[in-house]
């Protein structure tokens, strides 16, 4: 999409198009089966069948970064965690969405004050669109929290430059 | 067995480094010498009347004097228990550089091994003729033992951010300046009563409120 960044004019045609793509990008939003800790109990309760995930088009979780949309970071992401999480979204395909699942990931958790291992919130590596706190979530949290991203999604232009904070994370952090 | 039948059997062998029973904790211990710590392991373990095949835990613990490493071994035949500790006496000054040893019982055990893996890890305990003797659970890279008394907590690690933001996410300005908020007063709840009172009903344990009484409607003819 680098050719098109931010050329094409803002009228009703491109308006109708970022709407249609947005609506099929946020009806399959393809999540990554990615559990670090305990709030991936309760990501697992939301792909199960009585929080059926399914219904909103992201219930087929990829083994693989390469083929997901949306990373969801359930759990507490330790230094030695963070390195490998780091990758996993730097080999996601564009557009990439985060989901930041449960205390830990928000702000550092219960190990806030005393961790002296844990990295105290993971927008700190990666760039994240929603913040889900609880601890862990309930799983109804979590459909909310997908829901928002949705909205958040259709809301996108299509061309838009997403990657921006990216490149500037990794050029800070060396990670 | 109880405990001091264990450590009469253990008195009983011979072996050098034995000390006393020590009955004031929960788990009646007693203190054994490193240099005889695998010995007395060892006995414990193929012991007829002992017999006990299970150390369910290696740990350590800092006091002000030592730092004690704790054996907690026990039987399934028997169901006995007893726990084992060696003292590693602290030197004067900077301890930052002091790793003490200890035989490791990974070949008497073979659950010992990770454990003690561990207390290298959070502690700085040498296990002498460890085979495998790395960190288990704080990156291989990691500098430092954190679980001393005198361990300073890193700001980072290899570039990865490990401090809390001064200005959390919610709170921040992107147009304005960043200057750190006012952390909260001790005291202050963090759940701020209501203003007003809830409109749910039974809320806070009161009865609902009484539904008024209308007056009866005068019934149409052509009413169901």
């Amino acid at each position: 999409m680098g050719l098109l960044n931010n050329t094409l004019p803002d009228n009703k045609l491109v308006g109708a198009v970022d709407t249609a793509v947005g609506w099929g990008r946020k009806s399959s939003v393809w999540p990554m089966t990615f559990g670090i800790a305990c709030c991936a109990i309760e990501m697992m309760a939301v792909f199960a069948s009585t929080f059926d995930l399914d219904r909103f088009g992201a219930g087929i979780p990829r083994a693989t970064p390469r083929q997901s949309d949306l990373i969801i970071v359930p759990g507490t992401v330790n230094a030695k965690m963070a390195v490998r999480v780091k990758r996993l979204y730097d080999q996601m395909a564009e557009p990439r969405y985060v989901i930041a699942m449960g205390a830990c990931v928000c702000g550092g958790g219960p190990y806030v004050k005393w961790g002296y291992n844990t990295v105290k919130g993971v927008h700190k590596i990666i760039p994240v669109d929603i913040f889900v706190p609880g601890c862990p979530p309930r799983p109804e949290a979590l459909i909310d929290g997908i829901l928002k991203l949705r909205e958040k999604i259709g809301r996108e232009a299509v061309f838009a430059r997403r990657e921006k904070a990216n490149a500037e994370m990794t050029a800070r952090y060396q990670v | 067995m109880n405990e001091q039948q264990l450590h009469q059997k253990l008195r009983a062998t011979g072996l050098a480094g034995i000390g006393e029973l020590d009955e004031s904790a929960c788990d009646p211990f007693v203190v054994v010498e490193g240099d005889s710590l695998v010995e007395v392991c060892t006995f414990l373990r193929d012991d007829s009347e002992t017999r006990m095949e299970m150390c369910h835990n290696v740990t350590a613990t800092e006091r002000e004097g030592s730092i004690e490493v704790a054996y907690h071994l026990c039987s399934y035949e028997h169901h006995h228990s007893l726990t084992l500790k060696v003292l590693l006496p602290k030197p004067e000054g900077d301890l930052t550089d002091w790793h003490p040893s200890v035989p490791s019982i990974a070949g008497v055990y073979t659950s010992a091994n990770w454990h003690e893996r561990e207390q290298w890890d959070l502690l700085g305990v040498r296990f002498s003729d460890h085979p495998d003797h790395r960190r288990i659970l704080l990156p291989e890279e990691w500098i430092g033992h954190p679980l001393r008394k005198d361990y300073v907590y890193p700001s980072s690690h290899g570039g990865i951010p490990l401090e809390l933001d001064a200005v959390p996410l919610y709170e921040r300005d992107e147009t304005t300046e960043e200057t750190p908020s006012e952390p909260r007063p001790a005291g202050t709840p963090l759940n701020q009563p209501p203003s007003e009172p809830s409109k749910r009903p039974h809320a806070g344990g009161k009865a609902p409120p009484a539904p008024e009484k209308k007056a009866p409607k005068a019934k149409k003819e052509g009413d169901a």
